[in-house]
Formats: C-alpha cells, sequence, structure tokens
C-alpha cells in the first residue's frame, strides 16, 4: 500500500511537472503540431513506468535490507503466474497501444498531404558546405550562404531534395518545423509542411536549416536563416528577387 | 627483460611483414600505375598483423603444428605470463579488462575535452576537424570497450567457471581474438597523426571514402576489431554447447550464461555484415571500385548494411550486461532469479527481434516511406522481452533479504538508467518523433542511458562481484560506495541535462553551435568534469586492494554458482575437483536445490569465511 501511494504521488508530481514544462514553444507547422503531441504523449505515457520503477528501488532498499552482515535467505519464490501474466498483458497491450496512436496515426498525419498539390515547391542541393535552392516555377534561386530562405505563411510548401553528385550525405533539417530528411547524392528525397505561423530566425533561432549529419569540417556552419512571412509579402519579395 | 620478449618480438616481426606487405603492394602499384600510399598500408597493415601473432608467440604454441612441428604451450609464471600469446581463458579475460581499462580512460578524457569545448557556443581549444577526430575516436573506442569489455573480459574470465568447464571450447582462438586487438588500439591511436578522421564511428560514405589516411587506419581497425568479436562469438557458443559440467543441463544453466550465449550469436553473425561493408569502403578506397559512392554506387546500402550489424551489435553489449545484473541481483537478494524461464524467452526473442529492426536508424534516411510502419512495430515490439529484464529484476528484489554492497549498487544503478533509456527508445521508434529527434543531442542521450547506465554500470557492478574471484583480494567497501555515489549522481545530471539541447534543436557532432543552447550544455560540460573525476576512487581503490588489499574467502558473497566454488584465484585448471550439477544455482532458502557436488571432496559446498 505504501508502495502504491509512493508510487501516485510520484506520477502525479512527475506528470504535473512536465506539462507545465514549455519544451518546444509553439508549434510552427502542422507537421510540427502532429510531432509535438506524439512526443507530449508518449512522455505522458513513460512517466508512470519510470516512477513505478523508482517507486520499486527506493522501497525495496528500505523495506527488505538484511539486518547486520548475516547470510539470511528469502523466501524462495521462483515466479508468480498471475503477475508474470499481468505483467506480460499490459506491457503488450501499451507496446500495441503505442504501435497504434502516436505510431501509426502519426505516420499517416505526416503524409496526408503527398496527393496534395503544393502552394510552392523549393528545390534543395546540398553541397559542402551550403544548402542551394531553387523556388520551381519562380524564377528564382539562392546560392549564397548568407541568402535568407523567405517562406509564405499559411502554405503547403514541399522541399525536394538531394546532393550533389560527387558531394556526400546531409540531412536537411528545419528545427521549427520538427522536419528532416537526408540529402543524398544520387537520391532525391522529399517533405512536406503546413506553414501555420510567421517567424524569423532573429527572433528564434530554429528558424533555419541546419545540416543534421555529420558531412566533414564546416558541418556545424552549413545552415541557411529562414524567415516566414505572409503570403503578400512573399509574392512581393519572390517578384523583387526574380527582377 | 625475458617478460617482454615475445612483446618485443611481435613489434620486429611486424615491422618486418609490414614490410613484405608494402612492398608488395608497391611493386603491384608500380607495374599497374594506380597511386601506391593506401595499398601499401592495407597491405602492410595485413602483414603486419600476422608477424605480431607469430611474433607474440602465436608462432610457438600453434603456427609449428601447421608444417607437423612440435608446439610449446607455456601458460604458467607470474605477470609477464599476460605479457604473451597465452591460451589460459582467465589470462585472457584480464588481459582484455585491463587493456580496455586503459582505452576506456583515454576515450574518457575525449569526452572530457569535447565537454570543454561544448562548455560555450563558440570554437575554443579544437579546430573543426581535431573536434571530429576527437569525438570520431571517442565514438569507436568506446564502441570496442562496450563490445569487449563484457564478452571479452568478463565472459572469457568467468564463463568457464560458472559452468564448471576447464577452459573454453578453442582456447588457441581465444588468445588470438585477444591478440588483434592491440594493433586495433595502435591504429586509432595512429590516426590522429595522419589526419584523422572525421565521419564519426558510423563511417557513411561517401565521406568515409574521402577521408584522410587516417581514415583508413580507422577503418582497417574497426575491422580488424570485428575479426576478433567474431571469433569470440563463435569460441563462446561452441563452449556452452559443449563445455558445461556434467548435470548443467540447459535448465540450471545460470543466466548469466544465457545472456552470454544470446550475445555471441549476434556476435557471430552480425558482425561479418559490417566487416563487409568497411572492407567494401576500402576496396572503394584502393581499387577504386564503386559500391556506395554515386555516381554508380548507392550511399543507401552501405547505412542498411552498418545498420544490420550495428543495431544487433548494441545487444552484444546489453544481453551479458542484463545477465551479470540479474545474476548479481540474485544473489545478493538472496532469492531465487524471478521468472527465470521468461527471461530465456525474453533473450532469445531480443537476439530475434535484435536482426529486423536495423531500418528504424533510416526513418530520415530516405529510404521507402513502406519500410517506415514495419519497423516501428517491430522496433517498439522489443521493449515487451526487456521488459520481461525488468520484471524479474524487480520481482527478484520484492520480499528478498537485500544486501547493499557495492556490487548491487551498480546492478541497482542499472534498472534505474536503463529505463530511462529503453522509455526514450520509444520516442526513436515512433516515426514521428524521430523525425524531429533524429541526429540531435536526444540520441546522444538517449544511447549514453543506454549503454553508458546500462551497460557500463553493469560492467562495474561485474567489476566489483568478481574482483575478489580475480585477484584473490577484497577491494575497499567504502571507497566502492563514494565511487557508486559520485558516479550515479554525476552521470544521470550529465546526460538528463543533454536531452534538453536536443529537445529544442542542437544537433549532434558539432564543435560550435547557436549562442541559445549555451547554458544546457555548461551544465552538462559541468557535471560531466565531475563525472570524470568520480573514476579516481574507484583507480586507487582497484590498484591498491589488488597490490595490499586483505585476502578474499573462496565465497566472499556466498553465492551458488559455481565460479565461487572454486579457489580465489582459481587454480590454472579452474577447479581442483570437477563440480557435477545437481540443480540450479538459486536455490536460496531452498535447501532441496543443491547447485553442485564435488564427490570427492568433503566440504562439498564452501560457505563464507572458510
Amino acid at each position: 500500500m505504501t508502495a502504491a501511494a509512493i508510487w501516485v504521488l510520484l506520477t502525479i508530481i512527475g506528470e504535473l511537472f512536465f506539462l507545465q514544462m514549455d519544451i518546444f514553444g509553439e508549434p510552427v507547422t502542422k507537421q510540427a503540431h502532429f510531432i509535438d503531441e506524439a512526443f507530449i504523449l508518449l512522455m505522458v505515457l513513460a512517466i508512470p513506468i519510470f516512477t513505478f520503477v523508482i517507486t520499486m528501488i527506493l522501497y525495496v532498499v528500505f523495506k527488505f535490507r538484511a539486518k547486520g552482515d548475516d547470510l539470511e535467505d528469502a523466501a524462495p519464490v521462483r515466479t508468480h503466474k498471475k503477475w508474470v501474466g499481468f505483467w506480460l498483458a499490459w506491457t503488450t497491450i501499451l507496446c500495441l497501444v503505442v504501435i497504434v496512436h502516436p505510431g501509426y496515426t502519426g505516420i499517416i498525419e505526416l503524409r496526408e498531404t503527398n496527393e496534395e498539390e503544393p502552394d510552392l515547391t523549393v528545390n534543395v542541393t546540398g553541397r559542402r558546405w551550403q544548402w542551394l535552392y531553387e523556388y520551381e516555377g519562380r524564377d528564382v534561386s539562392l546560392y549564397s550562404k548568407d541568402d535568407m530562405l523567405v517562406l509564405p505563411n499559411d502554405s503547403l510548401i514541399r522541399f525536394i531534395i538531394t546532393a550533389e553528385d560527387q558531394d556526400v550525405v546531409h540531412s536537411f533539417w528545419i528545427p521549427a518545423f520538427r522536419m528532416k530528411i537526408d540529402a543524398v547524392p544520387g537520391l532525391t528525397t522529399y517533405f512536406d509542411v503546413n506553414t501555420t505561423h510567421t517567424g524569423h530566425f532573429n527572433d528564434d533561432v530554429n528558424f533555419r536549416v541546419q545540416c543534421a549529419e555529420l558531412c566533414g569540417l564546416d558541418h556545424s556552419l552549413m545552415f541557411t536563416r529562414i524567415e516566414v512571412v505572409e503570403p503578400a509579402e512573399f509574392e512581393q519579395w519572390i517578384a523583387d528577387e526574380a527582377a | 627483460m625475458t617478460a617482454f620478449m615475445p612483446l618485443v618480438r611481435g613489434i620486429i616481426y611486424a615491422a618486418i611483414g609490414y614490410a613484405i606487405g608494402a612492398g608488395i603492394a608497391l611493386s603491384i602499384a608500380t607495374t599497374t600505375g594506380e597511386p601506391s600510399t593506401e595499398p601499401m598500408i592495407v597491405l602492410g597493415f595485413v602483414f603486419a598483423v600476422i608477424g605480431w601473432l607469430m611474433g607474440v608467440g602465436m608462432w610457438t604454441t600453434w603456427g609449428r603444428g601447421w608444417f607437423g612441428k612440435s608446439t610449446t604451450m607455456d601458460i604458467t609464471g607470474g605477470w609477464e605470463r599476460y605479457l604473451r600469446f597465452n591460451v589460459d581463458h582467465k589470462v585472457i579475460g584480464i588481459q582484455y579488462i585491463t587493456s580496455l581499462v586503459v582505452v576506456f580512460l583515454l576515450a574518457g578524457l575525449l569526452a572530457m575535452g569535447m565537454r570543454y569545448e561544448l562548455m560555450d557556443a563558440g570554437q575554443n581549444v579544437f579546430t573543426k576537424t581535431t573536434y571530429n577526430t576527437t569525438m570520431s575516436l571517442h565514438g569507436i573506442m568506446m564502441v570496442a570497450v562496450a563490445v569487449a569489455a563484457v564478452m571479452g573480459g568478463f565472459s572469457n574470465y568467468v564463463l568457464p567457471l560458472i559452468i564448471g568447464a576447464e577452459d573454453v571450447a578453442f582456447p588457441r582462438i581465444n588468445a588470438l581474438s585477444f591478440w588483434v586487438v592491440p594493433p586495433v588500439v595502435v591504429l586509432l591511436l595512429l590516426s590522429p597523426l595522419f589526419g584523422g578522421f572525421d565521419t564519426g564511428w558510423t563511417a557513411y560514405p561517401p565521406l568515409a571514402t574521402q577521408t584522410p589516411i587516417g581514415g583508413l587506419l580507422f577503418e582497417l581497425a574497426f575491422l580488424t576489431f570485428g575479426i576478433s568479436s567474431i571469433l569470440g562469438g563463435m569460441n563462446f557458443i561452441a563452449t556452452i554447447i559443449t563445455q558445461r559440467a556434467p548435470g548443467m543441463t540447459w535448465g540450471r544453466l545460470p543466466i548469466f550464461a544465457w545472456s552470454v550465449l544470446a550475445a555471441s550469436v549476434i556476435s557471430l553473425t552480425a558482425t561479418q555484415w559490417v566487416a563487409y561493408g568497411l572492407l567494401m569502403i576500402i576496396f572503394e578506397r584502393i581499387f577504386n571500385m564503386v559500391f556506395f559512392s554515386p555516381p554508380g554506387g548507392n550511399a543507401l546500402l552501405y547505412e542498411h548494411v552498418f545498420w544490420f550489424y550495428s543495431h544487433p551489435a548494441v545487444y552484444i553489449m546489453i544481453l551479458p550486461a542484463f545477465g551479470a545484473e540479474l545474476e548479481i541481483i540474485s544473489h545478493f537478494a538472496r532469492k531465487p532469479l524471478f521468472a527465470y524461464r521468461w527471461v530465456v524467452r525474453a533473450f532469445a526473442l531480443i537476439v530475434f527481434l535484435s536482426f529486423i529492426v536495423w531500418a528504424h536508424h533510416l526513418f530520415t534516411s530516405g529510404m521507402g516511406e513502406s519500410l517506415h510502419g514495419p519497423f516501428m512495430i517491430l522496433t517498439e515490439l522489443i521493449s515487451i522481452p526487456t521488459g520481461i529484464v525488468f520484471l524479474s529484476a524487480l520481482g527478484t528484489l520484492w520480499r528478498s533479504k537485500l544486501r547493499l554492497k557495492v556490487p548491487l549498487l551498480f546492478a541497482l544503478g542499472v534498472v534505474f538508467n536503463f529505463s530511462i533509456g529503453g522509455l526514450t527508445g520509444i520516442f526513436l521508434a515512433d516515426v514521428a518523433t524521430d523525425i524531429a529527434l533524429q541526429d540531435t543531442y536526444f540520441v546522444v542521450a538517449h544511447f549514453h542511458y543506454t549503454i553508458m547506465g546500462g551497460e557500463i554500470f553493469a560492467i562495474f557492478a561485474a567489476g566489483y562481484y568478481w574482483f575478489p574471484k580475480i585477484t584473490g583480494r577484497m577491494y575497499n567497501e567504502t571507497l566502492g560506495r563514494i565511487h557508486f555515489g559520485l558516479m550515479f549522481l554525476f552521470y544521470n545530471i550529465t546526460f538528463l541535462a543533454m536531452f534538453a539541447p536536443g529537445t529544442v534543436g542542437m544537433n549532434r557532432r558539432v564543435a560550435e553551435y547557436p549562442p541559445e543552447f549555451e547554458f544546457m550544455n555548461l551544465i552538462t560540460s559541468l557535471a560531466a568534469f565531475a563525472l570524470g573525476l568520480s573514476f579516481l576512487p574507484w583507480i586507487y581503490n582497484m590498484l591498491n586492494s589488488w597490490i595490499s588489499g586483505p585476502k578474499a574467502a573462496d565465497n566472499p558473497w556466498g553465492a551458488k554458482t559455481l565460479e565461487w566454488q572454486t579457489t580465489s584465484p582459481p587454480p590454472l585448471e579452474n577447479f581442483d575437483e570437477f563440480p557435477v550439477v545437481t540443480g540450479d544455482a538459486y536455490g536460496y532458502g531452498d535447501e532441496s536445490v543443491v547447485h553442485a557436488k564435488f564427490p570427492n571432496s568433503t566440504n562439498a559446498v564452501p560457505a563464507e569465511g572458510d
């Protein structure tokens, strides 16, 4: 009973502590929203298991500690059919639950835009140690490391990603969008985001494209600053750049 | 001086071997007009390893027999018996443990250097190249420690004893698998002098085919280490199948032996994949063959081959650690191991599943999206058998008579740490959260929780537990507790703090990072320095106790497994009289279960203090 009480108490404290933490800040894309929710759900499910282990360790150490240095044996309980069955049942059920949600549902959510026509397609090429961008059909390309990658808010944006043929593997990661996929020479990859918030690198360092796969010397500097602006402002920017 | 003769001879023969190999490569390269440097290094190294092995004693104990000549096996003597090709599994175990402690401390110093660099956002002491090389070396050296310290070290020493055998099934292959390790360490330590390598221990091509010569040395070292691992795994499987004492049925086999068997199956079969992968990288470099580098090659192919080994490899590391942890918990709880049969089933299931989960490392690699779902499901299923290990540990502790000695403290540390390591693994098995967390510090914190918090803590548990058996002396309990307290506290601060930058956008393997993440990195670094210092009482305790600690009893823990039913340290052939096994090793509180009988000996099962 005492152990159960400690467990419940620790779990409540753990959950409250976690839920008041603002780990990620506001999600700025639909995909980031899905991913943050999956993370929070997994954490909410993990906390009682963790507190159970802590409770058990603390409880047995204080309650079942042998007196002195004598070698007294405990009662020889070798197994317990019902407890083993119960343990197998709850771990299996929880595992299956997590596989379905947020597991499978998460995969479906991240792919639900696959068939849609994107509002903007950006072709991305990785090269040691910078990213090259081409706004498809808009006559705008960014070749300099210092360029700002400007993206429209409230839009479905598709990034189509590769790396130059003689180059190495990079990973195209936008921390604020929570999305990443490798840029592999000889292979074309993609991901979609639905932007829902505006933002600028200067206000939030996660508005950046960061290479996430070790690619040699300047790997850490292989990043591009991002600004997400309202669609009208974006069209203005595109027009200025194309001119 | 004669003690060092085998080593000196090994070095001389290695030099001669290198000259022969490099000469052959040079003459071939000259006729074909290809660049000759890297082929000379590769072929030179192959011949140098053969020369080294023959020089340290493989020729006299083994090689001469291939030509019908007489061989001599010199396995007795004092400390000098550790300095040559020796077939005694106890000597080999100590050779592994001491060499890997040195590697562990060196790799730990590299980690200290990395944490010093990461204290602030800018780039300070390291250049980008030296940081990458430091990080990569730390990785591969610690992987080597994690793979070989339990398997090569403690398994070698303990396994034949715990199953009541005289030695392993193939003692000479056992010695061979140790003596290829020193060339591996030499190559790794030479690598920074030849440009280093900035690929991480994962060595993804095309980057890995384009590194300086330091990268080639690393790839050769990894490949050679793989050979050691394969031979070791094969040897343990044969030993457990054929060398068990009379009456040691599968149902009576101690759980540590089961865990070594499970890990050995992976070690024997999976390691060959990474060996081929590295061989193909080396062939790309020296023969201009195209396997992985576009155009013509497929970079993703290597990632699959690599993780087809390297995911099972984490179970080579953690399974024997689970075995040692459960063994120690049962003996210090004075209670039979809870749900023994289920743990054996869980180990078997983990081995099976470990081979079919590798692509969860590739969710963001660009592999086919249809693979995401199946690999997520298979990966998350591993939580069920892993849960059984926790059930067994906690079930054994419940209503026990717990003796809180240092080995048990570390075993409890494994239970605590691995619960964090295991639970954070779910976030990386889930496709959605993995896409955000892959390649960030979240992953770094996660695998340090499983491998360092799980396995390395279990190695320390095993180290304290078997110290009196191996050395014949007792360690200092107070210093051991201080070591545990400091290590447990600062370990957890270091790596709990490391999750934070990962979730908020800091990628791994960088020497400089956005200043927003400075504070969390500073905390991690300061805790890491304290963690580094926490090993000092351990080093002092081990050295001092080995030299001048009080003599240990044969069975200071009153444990029932066979290694405690012989002298400390055991005689050359392990038992003065070989045991006949009559029951399992967990008959605590149950006089009807007797693990072993020594028919001709008067004191059948010596208790504590004899």
